[in-house]
């Protein structure tokens, strides 16, 4: 009994609230999980580390379930990953099936959230324990690997990759740290900035700004144009619903939850990769494809299925080498940060308990987004409306709070959170991505680690490539995944240019 | 090749070693991007114009403004009722409130009433969760 010491009513009640709080984040378009995640991060500090959790992995499941409710109702995508599911749940909607387009997108998010689960409880333990032999030739090479798969997957692979290298180079202002070997000396401060500076950039309010200051600047530069009314959404009548619709597409479901599995494992990679790729697997192998893009059901199950597999895939690269699936999942090792747990090869081993609680977490997330969304969703249709200009205000305000408690109450974090907040919708202009950015601000502290003392021990660059056989398909995988980069890039402009 | 690929780690300067290879490398990709796109480059004056055209200038400076003044409000209005959180709470009510007028588009009183009685209780439960039931420090 002591395996599930953590469930308790409360750790029930904080994943069922946690998942109802990012649904409804997620059916308002322009918000997302990530900024759920980021908003409701500073009350996990008094939880304690399961209950956090529980709170944090509920609204990460619901912030991505959520983003159907408009992307059928309304044809405007909630969230990124719900694109696809605009293409044929809004002409659903606009034939008067929209609550049956809803109920279709619900289960196969279920579908898609379970299989996701079950590989995250099998693979995530398995490639850990691999993990736990690599030395910091192998775990600096898998960091520059997950960088060139983020930068790679960038719509523009040389930005992509500046953005990565733009953010381990902010992440290394501040102070060698003596505790992982450095020699406490600082550097890339500029003067004048030495008090605030010295530990650097904390790693929250960068997140928070990033990703809740930016997007509601970008709000305001557009206009904070009002939100739908009633009127705009087009639910239909109610009507019967029959689980034959999913008759014939156990094969589309299946092979959807595990693209965007995979593609969650895939790190910095986001839903809107998962949910396009499961769409566009979906379209290629159905015997109807020319019914795509008009309404097919198969295509809603697809998108759908293929978005929450996202879920699990994300924390298997979290939990296993402690390299963050996508944005939300980076904002999780905030929360593993603040509880001061380190997640990598050795934190499920370290953590059983812990480990525990997150996988049933997930599990009463999905079953309660099921529920909530299933038998709720006239409801959660009203969400859509709600206004913006009530709600940024308040989500500024909550930034704030995560930002200042962070580490007790430090002013300088709060001008940090405006500083990237700046950054952040700067960024956008200029086309750099804000996901190797960041994946580049959390690894690069530890990627200068294995990189110095890797060379301080054996004195000789050329172990980079010889020290093992993992090494040298790490390797083969970076140059891969450029090579492939740059020949997708290339074939897409000669299409274009045709 | 044996000699070329051996270096020597100074433990005293090992500290600037990686944040030089990591300039040296953004410089590099900085200069390959403003080759490539050397005509965007030239022109990024007026690609911030249009940026600036596109913009509603009065809701994205007003918001810039009011956050600046709100976090610049905060300290010195707190350490008049020193560890009260005063400071986030009455700045946060106006701030609240002002920044939602601002990003309203219809400012008629029965659509400001809902928007300003949220400015009054959002940061009242929020001050109070995180003071009396969390018993975290704010402003």
């Amino acid at each position: 009994m002591d395996m599930f010491e953590f469930l308790s009513p409360l750790f029930v009640l904080l994943t069922i609230g946690g998942t109802l709080v990012g649904i409804i984040f997620g059916a308002i378009p322009g918000m997302t999980a990530t900024m759920a995640v980021a908003v409701c991060l500073p009350v996990t500090y008094s939880l304690g580390l399961e209950n956090g959790l529980a709170l944090l992995l509920g609204l990460y499941v619901g912030g991505i379930s959520g983003g159907l409710v408009p992307a059928i109702l309304l044809g405007i995508p909630g969230t990124p990953s719900s694109i696809t599911t605009t293409l044929d749940g809004y002409p659903m909607a606009k034939q008067g099936h929209g609550e049956k387009a809803l109920r279709i997108g619900i289960i196969a998010s279920l579908v898609g959230g379970l299989i996701s689960l079950v590989i995250l409880d099998l693979f995530a333990p398995a490639l850990a324990d691999f993990a736990i032999r690599f030395s910091y030739v192998e775990k600096f090479l898998i960091i520059l690997f997950a960088l060139s798969v983020m930068a790679a997957l960038s719509s523009d692979l040389l930005l992509g990759i500046f953005s990565g290298f733009l953010g381990i180079f902010i992440s290394l202002i501040g102070t060698y740290d003596v505790t992982k070997g450095g020699n406490g000396e600082w550097r890339l401060i500029p003067p004048g900035t030495e008090y605030w500076l010295e530990s650097g950039f904390s790693l929250l309010p960068v997140l928070i700004g990033l990703f809740g200051l930016a997007a509601i600047l970008d709000e305001a530069q557009t206009g904070a144009l009002p939100g739908m009314s009633q009127k705009d959404i087009k639910i239909g009548q109610s009507e019967r619903f029959s689980l034959r619709i999913f008759k014939g597409q156990t094969v589309n479901l299946i092979r959807s939850s595990c693209i965007g599995t995979f593609v969650g494992i895939l790190p910095g990679v986001g839903g809107s990769a998962a949910s396009i790729l499961s769409y566009s697997n979906a379209k290629t192998f159905s015997k109807n494809p020319e019914n795509f893009g008009k309404g097919e059901p198969a295509g809603i199950m697809a998108s759908e299925a293929g978005n929450n597999g996202l879920t699990g895939g994300a924390l298997v690269p979290l939990l296993s080498l402690g390299i963050p699936g996508d944005s939300a999942t980076a904002l999780l090792i905030g929360a593993f940060t603040l509880q001061g747990v380190q997640v990598g090869p050795l934190f499920i081993a370290n953590n059983p308990v812990t480990w525990d609680a997150m996988i049933i977490a997930m599990l009463i997330a999905n079953l309660a987004m099921f529920v909530l969304m299933y038998f709720a969703i006239r409801y959660f249709a009203m969400v859509v409306t709600v206004p913006k200009h009530i709600l940024f205000p308040v989500i500024l305000m909550m930034c704030v709070i995560g930002a200042y408690t962070i580490n007790y109450g430090i002013m300088f974090d709060v001008w940090t959170l405006l500083i990237f907040g700046i950054f952040g919708w700067m960024m956008s202009k200029l086309r750099l991505e804000v996901a190797p950015f960041i994946i580049g601000f959390i690894l690069g502290p530890s990627a200068e680690v294995y990189f110095v003392k890797t060379l301080e021990s054996f004195g000789d660059v050329s172990i980079f490539f010889t020290k093992s056989p993992i090494a040298v398909v790490l390797w083969l995988l970076i140059v891969g995944s450029i090579g492939g980069s740059i020949w997708l890039h290339r074939s897409a402009s000669k299409h274009r240019d045709a | 090749m044996g000699d070329l690929t051996r270096v020597t780690i100074n433990f005293d300067t090992s500290h600037l070693l990686f944040p030089t290879l990591i300039g040296c490398v953004l410089g590099l990709l900085a200069l390959a991007i403003v080759i490539r796109d050397r005509k965007s480059v030239l022109n990024a004056h007026r690609h911030w114009a249009q940026v600036m055209r596109a913009t509603d200038k009065p809701r994205f400076f007003g918001t810039l403004a009011l956050t600046i003044l709100y976090f610049s409000l905060m300290v010195p209005v707190g350490d008049i009722w020193p560890n009260t959180g005063m400071g986030f709470l009455l700045c946060s009510i106006p701030f609240v409130a002002l920044t939602g007028l601002l990003f309203m588009h219809d400012r008629s009183l029965k659509h400001a009433l809902p928007m300003l009685i949220v400015s009054v209780v959002a940061p009242l439960i929020v001050w109070w969760l995180f003071t009396d039931l969390f018993y975290l420090t704010l402003p």
